[in-house]
């Protein structure tokens, strides 16, 4: 395993007419070709921004303001939109939320494949490019894919549009895929399909995948590692084990803790306390304060450092500082009923 | 291939029928109006007639008729291609246009064409530019132009082009005794159409900028951005291809408003064309005249319906029938 990308203290802003939306703040994390990193938080957390920033895909109102951003060991902070033309779709590209809406009404699915497919080939023959995006949709299982191709899109289910988008992000052999919520908008059996296909595509051509959600059960589906966001900044990253069970920052305690599963009958289902804060001018600390029980008072004024707790599992909380109380932050552990 | 025929036949029914309730329609219409037809046929002279004579010329034009019978009688004399005389002109009606609408088509078809061809461009280009200074420009420039009533415009463009620089001609469709001249004819075409192009263009270009600004918006964009897709190609072949059925069905909604309603160009500029016709004869009760022109510009509007219809479908599957999907969908 190598590393493939490699973030440094993002920090990314929108600058709005209401003021600079902090959106991400001091991100980092490296992802390891052909692993699954999971992005876990509330919305408007930062996450698709994140996403967004790394494919430098933000609007104009957006800049990032400082830290770097690595790919194969080449820093593609400062490279323009032509250069990264060269880049997105074969370095990496991405699946969106809404199927529904990815793709282009008006045009039959098998020609979008292919244009994405001649983004890379310009010089591919007709007959080539047909093969291909066959090859493509059988592999995304599209079952009948040479009739699929002649269809519009408002006659596929969301499912199959998945699997069409899902073609077309895989059309350049990306090495990274971004993934955006990619089955929120589908019903619970089809999420299911995709996030298996999302696995097993993964693991076939080896693509590394950063996955974008706020459904742990997806998280617990596909994900080698979980990197959990609060206020733009990632406050807990470790692998899928030690985030679920040896949950560190106040926050991940929180969203499982949420989690109907670990709810006893007839009780209210747990939620965390308060709102996230406005990213227009955060409040200093650590962002999480207000809403957190164990709170401590250097918590409102100096934002906590990452400290380590294994080699791969590391939290930003002031809790798992030496000199902090000791508190007993438990999920909810073993299910009742 | 029997589908095709079926939805010809369906169109050529929709347009017979719109045809046949609009003449009647305004054939009512124009007869509860107040005014007196034989003002148009007799002019000032109308004021002198006698009781007896006044009720013998009303006969003479069978206006004593029951409406509906005065419909039928000119709906047989129609169908024979009799449109009837003008009371104005006295002349038959299709005469009097005949010898207007080569003018009208001049200017209003290249007019038409003009304004859809640079509300296009224009509009293509500011959303592709959104926010930069040429954009802003353009929507500032478009703003206070479309507000300038035609009238003012034509005459200010009369005072600067013929008046102070003698440049191109201010009236009419031709110099006397150079009908037959083209290139005398275009330079007459230039100002009225200037008007008409720039009295129009903005609307169209606004719309195609903001429906452009939505399709850019689109998931769809994101997606093929993010697949490395050229902006340009984006841009044209998909943000573009679906604005087009929008745009086309508004456009064509426009035809008859853009080379028909030229009444206040041709004024200013002594053009003779069918705009003043139109408004003469609903003026003063020229009843054959307002049939016909009414008519043509129904058949008008719903031949470009049909068209713009047509062609939608071919952009855009989802208004298409059914049928296709379901051979598509046969495993």
């Amino acid at each position: 395993m190598s590393e493939i990308l490699q973030v440094k203290n993002l920090s990314v802003s929108f600058f709005t007419p209401h003021g600079e939306v902090e959106a991400v703040r001091d991100v980092t994390f490296s992802l390891q070709s052909g692993e699954v990193l999971a992005v876990v938080g509330e919305s408007g957390c930062g996450k698709t921004a994140l996403c967004k920033s790394i494919m430098k895909l933000l609007p104009d109102t957006a800049r990032i303001k400082s830290g770097s951003i690595a790919v194969c060991g080449a820093d593609i902070t400062d490279y323009t939109d032509r250069d990264m033309r060269k880049l997105r779709g074969r370095l990496y590209s991405m699946i969106l939320q809404n199927p529904m809406t990815a793709l282009d009404p008006t045009v039959p699915v098998g020609r979008q494949v292919a244009e994405a497919v001649l983004v890379h080939h310009p010089r591919m023959d007709k007959e080539a490019v047909r093969r291909r995006v066959l090859e493509l949709m059988t592999l995304v299982g599209l079952d009948n894919a040479q009739a699929r191709c002649q269809q519009y899109p408002h006659s596929l289910s969301g499912g199959m549009l998945q699997r069409c988008v899902l073609a077309i992000a895989l059309a350049g052999e990306p090495q990274i895929l971004f993934a955006d919520e990619p089955t929120t908008a589908l019903d619970v059996t089809v999420q299911a399909q995709i996030l298996d296909l999302l696995r097993e595509i993964q693991q076939r051509l080896g693509t590394a995948t950063v996955l974008v959600t706020h459904d742990f059960g997806v998280v617990a589906r596909a994900a080698d590692r979980v990197a959990v966001m609060y206020a733009g900044r990632i406050v807990e990253i470790g692998t899928a084990e030690d985030i679920f069970y040896d949950p560190r920052h106040p926050y991940t305690v929180g969203l499982l803790r949420s989690l109907p599963y670990f709810a006893a009958p007839g009780e209210p289902l747990y939620t965390v306390p308060g709102m996230p804060p406005t990213m227009i001018d955060p409040p200093p600390g650590d962002a999480f304060a207000p809403r957190n029980v164990y709170a401590l008072e250097i918590d409102y004024q100096e934002a906590p450092p990452m400290f380590q707790i294994s080699d791969t599992h590391f939290a930003a909380a002031w809790l798992l500082d030496p000199r902090a109380p000791r508190v007993d932050l438990r999920a909810g552990g073993v299910r009742r009923g | 291939m029997r589908s095709r025929v079926f939805t010809l036949g369906k169109n050529l029914l929709i347009f017979a029928l719109s045809l046949a309730i609009l003449s009647v329609a305004v054939f009512y219409v124009a007869r509860l109006a107040p005014g007196d037809p034989l003002a148009s046929y007799y002019g000032s002279r109308v004021e002198k007639l006698t009781p007896e004579a006044r009720f013998a010329a009303e006969e003479r034009l069978g206006l004593h008729d029951p409406i509906i019978v005065q419909y039928f009688k000119w709906l047989r004399g129609a169908l024979r291609g009799d449109f009837g005389i003008s009371f104005q002109y006295k002349r038959p009606v299709v005469e009097v246009i005949g010898g207007r609408i080569g003018n009208t088509l001049a200017l209003g078809g290249i007019g038409f064409a003009l304004t859809f061809a640079l509300a296009l461009l224009l509009g293509v280009f500011c959303a592709g530019h959104e926010d930069t200074f040429l954009d802003k420009l353009i929507c500032k420039v478009g703003t206070v132009t479309g507000c300038i009533p035609e009238f003012w415009l034509s005459l200010v463009l009369i005072l600067i082009f013929d008046i102070y620089l003698g440049l191109l001609p201010g009236s009419g469709a031709y110099s006397v005794g150079k009908a037959d001249d083209l290139g005398d004819r275009a330079a007459h075409l230039l100002l009225p159409l200037a008007v008409v192009v720039l009295g129009h263009l903005w609307y169209y270009a606004y719309m195609i900028r903001n429906r452009m600004l939505e399709e850019i918006r689109a998931d769809y964009v994101l997606l093929a951005k993010s697949v490395g897709l050229p902006d340009r190609k984006i841009l044209f072949r998909h943000c573009l291809r679906n604005c087009m059925p929008t745009y086309l069905s508004i456009m064509a909604i426009s035809v008859p408003h853009i080379i028909g309603g030229t009444y206040i160009v041709e004024t200013v500029f002594s053009y003779p064309g069918v705009g003043t016709l139109s408004y003469e004869s609903a003026r003063y009760q020229d009843y054959n005249m307002l049939m016909v022109l009414t008519l043509l510009t129904g058949a008008v509007v719903i031949l470009c319906n049909l068209v713009a219809q047509t062609v939608n479908a071919r952009i855009d599957p989802r208004g298409r029938a059914a049928e296709t999907e379901v051979t598509a969908d046969v495993r």
